[in-house]
C-alpha cells in the first residue's frame, strides 16, 4: 500500500457483498436515466418520422415573389429550397377531371425530398408542362395508366390535356375527402397560373435549412429582410418543436414537462443511491474511528468516501447505460413490431447518444452528490467509538420502542423504521416518491385517450355521409353493408336541427343505435343511460356553458310544433362534430338520442352518416367495392371519405407515444420496486450483529421475519399514505387540467392506478423480505456476534 | 445434582495436516447452583467452550447435556426455545438492544416466550442489581457497569438452568468489575441460579466456587475454592 486511498480496493474486496448493494444502486440510478432518455430520443425519433412522413420535413416556408425566391436561395443557412404552389386546395373552385373536383400542385422535383407523402410509386417526375402525376385514388378511378393522357377541366371552361408520367400515393388528406391530386413541375404549373391568378395562391418557398442553425432567428432575418407579415410564413412547427427549435408556447411547455420529468428521475436516483451509501457508511462507523485513530484527518476520511464512491462508478455507470441501452432496444423492437409499416425507419439496434451522455452525467453527479453526507458522517466519526468498543452494540438512539401497542418483534420492527426520523423521511419519502411520479403521469393516458380520437372503439375506417347532411341514407343499408367481405361494423346516425323556442338557439340532435350508445357509456357523466336507449329522453353533451342538467327538460320546435324531450343523462363528449364546431354560435347545443325517438321527433327514418368499420385485412377494393353499393342506393350526392390512413397516422403516433409514457410508468413502478428491496436489504444487513444477539438470548427466526416485515410495512404503509396525500390532488388538478376543462369528465380517484402501483409495492414487500429472511436463517449466532 | 455435563467434548476447524483443535475432548460437570469460573488466556478456547455450552455453536464431537437435555439431538428451532427458556446469556458488550428501554430489554426473552414476567420476581431482581429509577433509560444513557447489571437482569428473568457469562467485566474498570462480579455471585445464590463465568482475570476468578482452567482447548486445571 502506497498511499491511504489504497485501502479502497483492500477495503472493497473485504466488504464484496454490501458494496454489492450500493453498486446495484447506481447501476440501477444510471439505467433509468439511460432508459428514460433513451425513450424520449427514441420518442422524438419515431415522431420526427412520423411528422416528416405526414407533414414533410421542411422547416419553413416563405410566401414570397421569384425574385426575393433568389434572394432566398442565396442566404448561407438555407441547405434546400424548393417552389410550391397548389390549386383548389379545398375541392371547390372547379379543377375537374372527368367531373371530379381535383388538387393541383406544382414544384420542383427537390419537394419530392422534403415531402416524402409526395413519393412516387411508379414512373417518373413530369419533365414539361404538358406532363402530370397523378394519385392513386385518381388512377384507380379513372382506370388510367402511366403513359396515358388525362383532361383537366378548369374553371373557365377550358380542357388541358396531361401525358401521366407517374403515379404517387394518396395523402392522408387526399383519401378523407377523397379527391384526385395532379402534380405538375414548376413550369407547368406556372403555365396553368397565370390563367387563373385570381383563384391561385401564390407559390411558396419550403427551406430546409441547415444543422445546427438557429432557424427561428433565420425565419426572423428573413421576414425583416423581404418585409413579411405573419400569415406569409409559416413554419413546420411539429419538426422544429422535434428539433428543439420551436418557440411556441405550447411546445415551450412541453419542453418544461420534459425537464421536470428528467429531473424527477435525477432525484430519484439520488434518493436511492444516498440511503445506500448512507447505511453503508454507517455500518463502517467503527472502520472510520478506527482512521481517524490513526491519525486521519475529516478531509481525508471525506476523500476516502467520494474516492470509494468513484471506484464504484467504474463499473456501474458503464453497466447501467449497458443495460438501458438494451432496454430501449427491446421498447423500439416492440414499437417496430406493433406498427412495422409506420416505424421502419427506427434504427434496429441504435444508441441514443443523449442517453448515454445522460446516464454517465446523472451517474457522476448522483454520485458524488450522493455521497457528499454520508462522507461529512464520515468524517464526523469520533476516534473514540473506534477505541471504546461500543460502536455498533449500542446506538444512540433518541427514543425507544413502544411495546405497548404491538408485540416485542413487531414493536421493534416499526421502531427500526421510525426510529431515526431522517432515515424514515428519506425512505417513507422515496416510496412515495414512485406513488406520486406514477399518479401524476398516469393522467397523461388519461389525456392521450380523449385526445386521439381515432384511438377510441367507435372510429370508422370508411365515413360516408350526405353533404347537405339530410337523413336520405337508407336505415337498412346498414344491414346490406356489413354483409360484405372485409366489414367488421357499420352503423348510421341521424341528424337534425332543432331550434328552441323563445331563446333562439338551436339543438343538434343525433340518433344512436345500440352499439353506439355502448360506445357512450364511458362517457356518460351523470344521468341513465338506459333510459335514453329505450327513447325515454335524450342525453346532452357536454359543451362549456352549455349543457342541459340531466332530469331537465327542453322545449323544441318539431314537426310544426313545440315538442318537450327530457334530457335523461348527460354525456362528456361525442367523437362526432360536424354542425357544431364550423357553427360558431356557442349557444348551439347537442344531444343525443335513440332512433326511436329521432323518428318521432323529425319523421325521418334515414341516416345522415354511414360509418364502416372495415376488418384489419380489408383490401382497397372491398373498400371500394363498399363505396359502389352505397352510390347505387344514394345515388351521388353522398361523400365518401377514406379515413383509413389518417388513422394509421394517428394509431402509430399514439403507439411510441404509448410504449413511452407506460415505459415511463414501469420505470417509476421499477424505481419503486427497487428502492424497497434495496431499502430493507440494507436495514438488515446493517443490523445483523443486533439480530445475533437476539437470536443468542432466544429470540426465533420467525420472529425476527416478523420484526423484518414490520420495518418493511412501516415504510410501505407511511410511504403509500404520504404518496396519497401528495400524489392524489396532484392527479385532480392534472386531471381538471388536461381533461376536465377539455372533455367535462370529473376527476375520480384514480383506482386502477392506484391498485397498480400499491400492487407493485407489496409486491416488492414480499421479494424485499425473502432475501434477509434466508440470510438470517443462515446467520450463525456465534460469527455474527463475534464478528468485528 | 449436575445441572451440565459435557462428554469428551471436541470442536476442529480447518482439515489435516492445519486442523485447529479449539476444543479437544473437555468432559466437566458443573453442579446446580454453584458459580463456576473458567479461565484461561486468550484463544485457550474458553469461549469456544461457552458457546457450545449455550448451544449457539455445533461441536464436531461428543455430547453437551443441560438440565437433562442433550442439546446435540436438538434441531435448530428446538435449540432456540431452549435457549430462551433454561439459559441466561451475559455478554462483554452487554448486546443490549438499543431501541429499547431498559424495562422492555430486561423482559424481553419472557415476551419473546410470549409469557410476561413475573412482577414480584422482576422487581426483587431490580432491586438487588440496584436497577430501581433506571428502567425508562435507553441503554445508552447508562454507565457499562449499570448495562452490564441490566444484562444480569435480562439473563436472570426466565429463572434459567444456567446463566453463562462470556467475559462480564471485559469491559468494566476494576473496581466496577468487582461490583459486578460480586452481584452475579449473590443473584446466583439468592435466585439458586447455576453460573459458568469466562474470564481472563483471575482475581475476578478467585470469586467463583470453582475454577476451570483451560488450556489448547484442553482442562489444565479443575479445583474449589475454600
Amino acid at each position: 500500500m502506497k498511499h491511504y486511498l489504497d485501502l479502497i480496493q483492500i477495503s472493497a474486496k473485504q466488504h464484496k457483498k454490501q458494496n454489492r448493494m450500493t453498486r446495484l444502486c447506481i447501476v440501477l440510478a444510471v439505467f433509468l436515466v439511460t432508459v428514460i432518455f433513451g425513450m424520449a430520443d427514441m420518442e422524438i425519433r419515431s415522431q420526427m418520422i412520423q411528422a416528416v412522413k405526414s407533414d414533410g420535413s421542411w422547416h419553413a416556408g416563405f410566401l414570397v415573389d421569384e425574385e426575393q425566391g433568389a434572394l432566398l436561395k442565396a442566404r448561407p443557412e438555407v441547405e434546400h429550397i424548393a417552389r410550391y404552389g397548389v390549386l383548389n386546395y379545398h375541392l371547390r373552385d372547379g379543377y375537374r377531371i372527368e367531373g371530379i373536383e381535383t388538387a393541383v400542385c406544382g414544384f420542383d422535383k427537390e419537394l419530392l425530398e422534403m415531402f416524402p407523402a409526395a413519393e412516387l410509386t411508379e414512373g417518373t417526375f413530369p419533365e414539361n408542362t404538358e406532363e402530370a402525376v397523378l394519385n392513386e385514388s385518381a388512377k384507380t378511378r379513372l382506370g388510367v395508366r402511366v403513359g396515358d393522357t388525362v383532361s383537366m377541366a378548369t374553371p373557365q371552361g377550358e380542357m388541358k390535356q396531361y401525358h401521366i408520367t407517374g403515379i404517387t400515393k394518396d395523402t392522408a388528406l387526399e383519401a378523407e375527402h377523397d379527391a384526385f391530386g395532379m402534380y405538375l413541375n414548376t413550369d407547368g404549373f406556372s403555365a396553368l397560373r397565370p390563367e387563373e391568378t385570381k383563384s391561385a395562391q401564390e407559390v411558396v418557398y419550403y427551406v430546409e435549412f441547415r444543422k445546427f442553425c438557429n432557424i427561428q432567428k433565420a425565419v426572423r432575418e428573413i421576414s425583416a429582410q423581404f418585409g413579411l407579415e405573419e400569415g406569409q410564413v409559416r413554419q413546420n412547427v411539429k419538426v422544429l418543436m422535434l428539433m428543439f427549435q420551436s418557440q411556441d408556447t405550447y411546445i415551450l411547455q412541453l419542453y418544461f414537462v420534459a425537464a421536470v420529468l428528467a429531473s424527477l428521475v435525477v432525484i430519484a436516483g439520488i434518493f436511492m443511491i444516498t440511503a445506500s451509501m448512507n447505511s453503508n457508511i454507517a455500518r463502517r462507523t467503527e472502520f472510520f474511528g478506527m482512521m481517524r485513530c490513526l491519525g486521519a484527518t475529516g478531509k481525508q476520511v471525506i476523500r476516502f468516501v467520494r474516492k470509494e464512491a468513484l471506484s464504484w462508478c467504474r463499473t456501474a455507470i458503464p453497466a447501467g447505460i449497458i443495460a438501458g441501452i438494451c432496454m430501449v432496444w427491446v421498447l423500439c423492437g416492440m414499437l417496430r413490431c406493433l406498427s412495422p409499416g409506420l416505424f421502419e425507419g427506427l434504427p434496429v439496434f441504435g444508441v441514443s447518444y443523449i442517453a448515454v451522455a445522460a446516464g454517465m452525467i446523472v451517474g457522476f453527479v448522483t454520485v458524488l452528490l450522493a455521497a457528499r453526507s454520508p462522507a461529512k458522517r464520515a468524517a464526523k466519526v469520533s476516534p473514540l467509538t473506534a477505541v471504546s468498543g461500543n460502536a455498533g452494540t449500542v446506538q444512540a438512539v433518541k427514543r425507544t420502542a413502544n411495546t405497548r401497542i404491538f408485540k416485542v418483534d413487531m414493536a421493534l420492527g416499526v421502531h427500526h423504521a421510525s426510529g431515526s426520523k431522517k432515515n424514515f423521511l428519506l425512505v417513507t419519502g422515496s416510496f412515495a416518491f414512485s406513488i406520486i411520479l406514477f399518479l401524476a403521469f398516469g393522467t397523461a393516458i388519461d389525456f392521450m385517450h380523449h385526445a386521439l380520437t381515432p384511438l377510441r372503439a367507435s372510429a370508422p375506417d370508411l365515413y360516408i355521409y350526405k353533404e347537405d347532411y339530410t337523413n336520405q341514407i337508407p336505415s337498412g343499408l346498414d344491414e346490406v353493408i356489413r354483409k360484405y367481405s372485409g366489414v367488421k361494423r357499420a352503423f348510421g346516425r341521424g341528424y337534425a336541427e332543432f331550434t328552441i323556442p323563445g331563446e333562439g338557439s338551436t339543438l343538434i340532435v343525433i340518433s344512436y343505435d345500440d352499439q353506439q350508445f355502448e360506445w357512450a357509456k364511458d362517457s356518460l357523466i351523470e344521468g341513465n343511460l338506459q333510459d335514453a336507449i329505450d327513447g325515454k329522453g335524450m342525453l346532452s353533451v357536454h359543451r362549456e356553458g352549455n349543457t342541459f342538467a340531466a332530469g331537465s327538460n327542453v322545449t323544441v320546435s318539431a314537426g310544426g310544433g313545440e315538442q318537450e324531450i327530457s334530457i335523461v343523462g348527460t354525456l362528456g363528449d361525442v367523437p362526432y362534430s360536424y354542425g357544431v364546431d364550423s357553427n360558431t354560435d356557442s349557444m348551439t347545443g347537442m344531444a343525443v338520442c335513440s332512433e326511436e325517438l329521432f323518428r318521432k321527433l323529425t319523421g325521418e327514418d334515414g341516416y345522415a352518416v354511414l360509418d364502416v368499420q372495415l376488418n384489419r385485412d380489408a383490401t382497397d377494393s372491398q373498400a371500394q367495392e363498399i363505396r359502389k353499393v352505397m352510390e347505387q342506393e344514394c345515388g351521388g350526392s353522398v361523400a365518401f371519405s377514406d379515413k383509413r390512413i389518417g388513422n394509421k397516422e394517428t394509431k402509430g403516433a399514439s403507439y411510441s407515444m404509448s410504449v413511452f409514457l407506460y415505459g415511463f410508468l414501469a420505470v417509476i413502478a421499477l424505481i419503486g420496486f427497487f428502492n424497497i428491496i434495496n431499502n430493507i436489504a440494507m436495514s438488515v444487513s446493517a443490523r445483523m450483529r443486533e439480530y445475533g444477539a437476539m437470536r443468542a438470548i432466544g429470540m426465533t427466526v420467525r420472529q425476527l421475519n416478523r420484526m423484518v416485515l414490520g420495518e418493511t410495512m412501516t415504510y410501505t404503509v407511511f410511504g403509500v399514505l404520504l404518496g396519497c396525500v401528495i400524489g392524489l390532488p396532484l392527479n385532480r388538478v392534472l386531471f381538471q387540467n388536461l381533461v376536465t376543462s377539455r372533455w367535462g369528465d370529473e376527476w375520480s380517484v384514480p383506482g386502477w392506478e392506484l391498485l397498480v402501483i400499491v400492487f407493485i409495492m407489496l409486491g416488492s414487500v414480499c421479494l424485499a423480505i425473502m432475501g434477509p429472511v434466508k440470510q438470517i436463517k443462515k446467520m450463525t449466532v456465534v460469527d455474527t456476534i463475534s464478528r468485528e | 445434582m449436575d445441572i451440565l455435563q459435557t462428554e469428551n467434548l471436541t470442536k476442529y476447524y480447518g482439515e489435516e495436516p492445519l486442523v485447529v483443535k479449539a476444543l479437544d475432548g473437555i468432559t466437566l460437570q458443573i453442579e446446580q447452583g454453584s458459580f463456576t469460573a473458567i479461565v484461561g488466556t486468550s484463544g485457550s478456547g474458553k469461549s469456544t467452550l461457552l458457546h457450545m455450552m449455550g448451544g449457539l455453536d455445533t461441536p464436531t464431537g461428543g455430547s453437551v447435556v443441560v438440565d437433562g437435555q442433550s442439546l446435540g439431538k436438538m434441531s435448530r428451532s428446538e435449540l432456540t426455545i431452549f435457549r430462551r427458556r433454561k439459559i441466561g446469556f451475559i455478554f462483554q458488550n452487554y448486546n443490549l438492544i438499543p431501541n429499547l428501554n431498559i424495562y422492555d430489554n430486561i423482559v424481553l426473552p419472557v415476551e419473546l416466550d410470549g409469557r410476561s414476567a413475573d412482577r414480584q420476581y422482576l422487581d426483587n431482581i431490580i432491586s438487588v442489581l440496584g436497577l430501581d429509577g433506571k428502567l425508562d433509560r435507553k441503554p445508552n444513557k447508562l454507565s457499562g457497569g449499570q448495562q452490564q447489571r441490566a444484562a444480569i437482569a435480562r439473563a436472570l428473568i426466565t429463572k434459567p438452568a444456567l446463566i453463562l457469562a462470556d467475559e462480564p467485566t471485559g469491559n468494566l474498570d476494576s473496581r466496577t468489575s468487582q461490583e459486578v462480579v460480586g452481584l452475579l455471585q449473590a443473584t446466583g445464590r439468592q435466585f439458586h441460579q447455576t453460573i459458568v463465568m469466562i474470564t481472563h482475570n483471575d482475581e475476578i476468578a478467585q470469586i467463583a466456587d470453582r475454577t476451570i482452567r483451560i488450556e489448547d482447548g484442553r482442562i489444565a486445571e479443575g479445583r474449589w475454592q475454600g
